[in-house]
């Protein structure tokens, strides 16, 4: 039985840019949510392997309307990475992931985990943000950069592996300090099962 | 055939019948001239000593013996004589002695023990002397009854003659014309009849003849006993059954020099005094198993209610004699009458019973001198159920064991002063008060909790509720006096000290809270306020340092206005002048600081598991004794659930309590236990034992809630009380799941059944979670969310302004100023009447969602509430796919407006209240997961709704100062 790890995973970025597509996307072919449920598209989860754990990623989506942008730390609180989606064809929503990530430096949980996403890849023919921008702002940060086209389907799954790959293992992380990390419901019940 | 048969047993009959017709007219002659010769003188003298008078008494009753043996005798002649009359020839049925034969007996055994009192106390030589000489002249006269008669014949021995042998002859009269028609009439079923009549005849007449035997034998004993030892001892009644003089034994007991065995009381002689002994509360060994034992091997043990002894023999069949004597002797005292004839039912196995009820008054020196004990005993003991009555009007009513108080009892203990009395209902141990008690004191107070040693020791709570000085203790005890951690309200003052107590006085850290809704906290020392504290005044400043009991600040202190400002420095308070003080006011923060205005009291003071630890001792107390069903009631209280029932159980509790009183069976608890182990069936078995104010986890849940609700109702309900209270009751559900499965653990261990595996902290903390927190919060819960709302008061307030502008809008232009996106907006649920434009229907978009999120605040687990927001998210999502026409999965762009939509319509007033008591009382593993981004989606509007208000707010106050 490979251990459970619980991972919150918190969306940001701008209206429109793809957020939820992408994580829609991500748990498309994955039909877990009959067993654990799902709020819509706002809140969805998906286990992967990873090593010799399985990672189940919680995957909050926030609202990205600036109005309610003061809220979005009641999200990313006790996140254990968060996924900065931008559209490559608006420069605006690039500027928008730089005010997060700088949130998130600021306010956000100890060793969070970033990810930036440049969604909507396929249209390339409108790009506004070169991918050079984006790899050494990425860099810079010390976070994931990938591009991805939630309608194509590209690279998703490269995404969250890339996540999964940045969680420090277990043992090392002993009652996680950014409080996503811990034994997950379905251990406890299977162990229950047996006696 | 038949009929010779009958003809026969008529023809014996008729011949025992004659003979008896004739031996009953000589006798009824004779009994005539007894009376008239010899017994109407006697009654004649007029004595004037009081010994004469109780002579003549005995003599009295002796003739009234006479007179109904008399009677019977004529009556049953003339009878006999008229059927005679009538026919020649007599049946069986006609034989009076025969089926009548109970009666005679009883009429003339009564005659003869009359008559052996009479010779008992010498009464015939009283009498003869009295009448001497009447009876020197009527000499002659008594000689017609006695035919060895001679002159010198004393007139005692001859009235003591006339009066009994007459009789006897005549019993033995009829024992013979019994015994000759019971041979004459040969094989007859009635055979069996006649001869046990007959034998019964004969058994009066070795009873007459013992009887008289005692008699004299106990005669001889007064007359040989010394002068004073008779006066003491003699009673006509009493008899002399074994004397150590005929039959050597000799006692242990002190310069002990005769032994005396009568038929009530065993007397040990020494000189010239005496030791008697009831025999009804003398228990005989005589197997000589005690230990204790002389060395002389032939003994017996004779236990008394104050004195146990040994009677010692030379010889085993002298120590048979004794012993025999003396357990028959035990047993016809108990029975209260002796055998017939005497010893006759001494049969193997017909020794006393062990088990006695009787009443004793103690006379050695000790706490029961004088005192009055009446009722079960057992080898010497007061064992089981009695009552103990001390001269001075103390008693106590209850159980008993081994000599002591043991078990439940009610005590009373008159004061001295007054017409007034301490009543303790309690448990007791070996004389002294243990367990759970209740003591109504004279001077009105009462007291519920426990006891230790007759003192109060751990968990109770006493209140006065007289007009004086009306206060209420809840907490620990020690030794009597108030001791750890404990709540004390004054309710002339109207306020409450929370903290820590020593020898009845508030001593360490302690928190007051009052009437009015200030609080502080400080450290005491024997009453009084040392040091600097900090004290939380209801308009949210905050003051750290010192002050007095009336809130007065003196000294260096620093004063935080709520607004942010502070104000440092020294402050004095003189008469008339008014609150003085010289510092610095920093006026510099004009953000006001959350963290000091719901500062939280008493975390770090009174460590959670440091509360209530009385209640919890006395549960682990009743684990540890393996879970007695008798030691049940002692450790987690009684069974009552008002005090009517109160009231009523003080009055059956007098008198023996039925088997249905008694709290809940613990074995059937325990075999329940076994059953329920399975999630589901456990919670209800749970949910059924919580209720039950007679299983011990119902009332461990009830002395939490009285602990719960000391503390925190009333004017306990005070924001700065919050995590105090809210760490109370998850700490409350951790120690009933641990608690719980040592019960568990024991019913398995008890069941010989294997053990479950104990589970970890962080599992079993999870359980108290999903499981007891649940089952228990309901009990908690109008304290904890008046708590809560108290907490959030100003958050709350902030957003109910929010939505009552809210309110105003219609629901499309809600919709719009939300920047609901148009192609979500359910227009189609918008039916209009007559005139009625479309954009100002209110209250008719997602209505059902709005309705089930108003369902959140008629519940009270924080799992029905989560689901509730579920439901009101599908109500949400179902209405949306309805409008697009397919299944729409929301994004968090389009649900979070939606959803403020919902919270502004369903108008919930102490939502801020809600969501923190669900988010700090929820399953912890919720956490990250959909319940917790459900609660902050909740949380966020809102947050939302407050924010917007506040800009709201800045913004008319913007527009006031620049118009």
């Amino acid at each position: 039985m490979m251990a459970i790890r619980e991972l919150k995973v918190c969306l940001l970025g701008d209206t429109g840019v793809g957020k939820s597509s992408i994580v829609c996307r991500f748990v498309q072919d994955h039909f877990d949510h009959n067993i654990s449920p799902t709020i819509g598209a706002s809140f969805m989860t998906k286990t992967v392997p990873c090593g010799n754990e399985l990672h189940k990623f919680l995957i909050w989506d926030t609202a990205g309307q600036e109005r309610f942008h003061s809220l979005a730390p009641m999200y990313y609180r006790g996140s254990a990475a968060a996924v900065i989606v931008y559209d490559i064809t608006k420069q605006d929503s690039f500027h928008t992931l730089k005010k997060w990530v700088k949130e998130l430096k600021e306010h956000g949980p100890e060793n969070i985990v970033m990810a930036i996403a440049g969604n909507k890849c396929d249209l390339s023919d409108l790009r506004e943000v070169p991918m050079k921008d984006a790899k050494e702002y990425a860099e810079s940060i010390g976070a994931i950069v990938v591009e991805t086209s939630a309608k194509n389907a590209i690279n998703i799954e490269e995404l969250f592996q890339g996540i999964s790959r940045q969680i420090p293992p277990l043992d090392s992380h002993e009652n996680g300090n950014n409080g996503a990390i811990k034994l997950g419901k379905q251990t406890t019940q299977t162990t229950r099962r047996c006696c | 055939m038949v009929r010779l048969i009958t003809r026969t047993l008529d023809m014996c009959a008729t011949e025992a019948a004659e003979s008896l017709l004739q031996s009953e007219e000589t006798f009824s002659a004779c009994l005539a001239r007894i009376n008239a010769i010899v017994l109407k003188p006697l009654l004649q003298s007029e004595p004037h000593e009081q010994k004469g008078k109780d002579n003549l008494k005995l003599l009295l009753l002796l003739n009234d013996c006479f007179h109904a043996l008399w009677d019977l005798t004529e009556e049953n002649h003339r009878t006999l004589k008229e059927k005679f009359s009538i026919s020649p020839s007599l049946c069986l049925q006609d034989l009076y002695i025969l089926w009548k034969g109970d009666l005679f007996l009883s009429v003339y055994i009564q005659y003869f023990v009359t008559f052996a009192n009479c010779v008992v106390v010498q009464g015939f030589d009283q009498a003869a002397k009295n009448k001497s000489e009447f009876w020197k002249t009527h000499k002659t006269a008594l000689k017609q009854f006695l035919a060895d008669f001679t002159s010198e014949t004393s007139i005692p021995v001859a009235l003591h003659t006339v009066l009994h042998k007459p009789l006897r002859d005549h019993v033995q009269q009829y024992a013979l014309i019994l015994t000759r028609l019971s041979e004459a009439i040969g094989k007859s079923p009635d055979r069996e009849l006649v001869t046990s009549a007959a034998k019964q005849y004969a058994k009066l007449q070795s009873f007459i003849s013992q009887v008289l035997d005692e008699a004299c034998l106990t005669k001889a004993l007064w007359k040989s006993l010394g002068h004073k030892l008779t006066e003491w001892l003699c009673v006509p009644e009493r008899r002399l059954l074994e004397d150590s003089k005929n039959l050597p034994v000799f006692a242990s007991v002190g310069r002990t020099n005769r032994v005396l065995l009568f038929d009530d009381i065993l007397v040990l002689i020494q000189g010239n005094n005496c030791q008697s002994f009831d025999l009804k509360l003398v228990w005989v060994d005589g197997s000589g198993s005690e230990k204790s034992a002389p060395e002389n091997r032939h003994t017996i043990h004779i236990v008394t209610p104050e004195e146990a002894f040994f009677l010692s023999a030379k010889e085993p069949c002298m120590k048979a004699v004794w012993q025999w004597k003396l357990n028959q002797a035990v047993r016809q005292a108990l029975n209260g009458k002796r055998d017939f004839p005497l010893w006759g039912e001494a049969r193997e196995g017909s020794e006393p019973p062990v088990h006695r009820c009787f009443k004793y008054v103690f006379r050695a020196e000790g706490r029961f001198k004088n005192a009055a004990y009446e009722g079960e005993w057992y080898w010497g003991k007061p064992h089981g159920k009695g009552t103990l009555k001390w001269p001075d009007g103390r008693n106590h009513v209850g159980d008993f064991k081994e000599g002591l108080e043991h078990g439940f009892g009610i005590c009373l203990v008159p004061l001295i002063s007054e017409d007034r009395y301490d009543c303790y209902k309690c448990h007791w141990c070996e004389g002294k008060m243990r367990g759970y008690g209740i003591c109504e004191y004279g001077n009105e107070m009462v007291y519920k909790g426990y006891f230790n040693d007759n003192l109060r020791q751990g968990f109770g709570i006493l209140e006065n509720p007289s007009a004086e000085q009306p206060f209420k203790y809840t907490g620990q005890w020690d030794n009597d006096k108030k001791n750890g951690y404990g709540v004390w309200d004054d309710k002339d003052r109207g306020e409450r000290y929370i903290g820590i107590w020593q020898d009845d006085h508030r001593h360490g850290q302690g928190i007051v809270v009052t009437q009015s809704g200030v609080c502080y906290q400080r450290k005491f020392h024997v009453d009084k306020m040392v040091g600097s504290g900090i004290l939380l005044l209801e308009n949210d400043s905050v003051y750290e340092g010192n002050f007095t009991r009336d809130l007065t600040f003196v000294g260096k202190g620093k004063l935080t206005f709520s607004n942010g400002f502070t104000l440092e420095g020294t402050f004095s308070n003189k008469s008339g002048q008014g609150l003085q003080t010289q510092g610095i006011l920093n006026t510099s923060s004009d953000q006001q600081d959350a963290s000091i205005t719901k500062v939280q009291l008493g975390l770090d003071e009174f460590p959670v598991e440091k509360r209530w630890q009385g209640i919890y001792d006395q549960f682990l107390g009743f684990l540890h004794s393996g879970c007695k069903e008798e030691m049940e009631e002692s450790f987690t209280g009684f069974h009552i659930q008002t005090s009517k029932e109160l009231r009523k159980s003080q009055e059956y509790l007098f008198c023996q309590r039925g088997p249905e009183d008694v709290s809940g069976k613990i074995e059937d608890v325990l075999e329940e236990l076994v059953q329920h182990q399975e999630p589901e069936s456990l919670q209800c078995y749970l949910q059924k034992a919580f209720k039950s104010s007679l299983h011990p986890l119902g009332k461990l849940l009830k002395a939490l809630t009285f602990a719960f609700q000391a503390t925190y109702s009333g004017i306990g309900a005070n924001k700065h009380l919050l995590n105090m209270a809210q760490e109370e009751v998850k700490y409350y559900a951790k120690k009933i799941w641990e608690l719980y499965q040592g019960l568990l653990h024991l019913a398995l261990e008890q069941k010989g059944q294997p053990l479950a595996e104990t589970e970890d902290g962080e599992k079993s903390d999870l359980s108290a979670y999903r499981l007891i927190l649940p089952l228990i919060l309901p009990c908690f819960y109008p304290e904890l969310f008046m708590l809560y709302m108290l907490y959030h008061e100003k958050e709350d307030d902030l957003y109910c302004q929010g939505i009552v502008d809210l309110s105003l809008f219609p629901d499309i232009k809600l919709l719009e100023v939300l920047d609901v996106q148009k192609h979500l907006w359910p227009l189609k649920d918008l039916t209009l009447t007559n005139n009625q434009r479309r954009s100002l229907v209110k209250d008719k978009c997602f209505l059902s969602a709005t309705e089930c999120l108003q369902k959140l605040i008629t519940t009270v687990d924080p799992r029905e509430k989560l689901e509730i927001l579920q439901k009101t998210y599908e109500e949400i999502e179902t209405t949306v796919s309805r409008v697009v026409e397919r299944d729409y999965k929301l994004p968090m762009d389009d649900l979070l407006p939606l959803l403020m939509y919902v919270v502004s319509r369903a108008r919930i007033q102490h939502l801020g209240a809600e969501i923190h008591l669900i988010r700090d009382l929820m399953d912890p593993t919720n956490e990250g997961g959909m319940y917790d981004f459900l609660l902050t989606a909740l949380e966020s509007c809102y947050e939302h709704i407050q924010k917007d208000m506040r800009l709201h707010q800045r913004e008319t106050w913007h527009m006031a100062r620049d118009p």
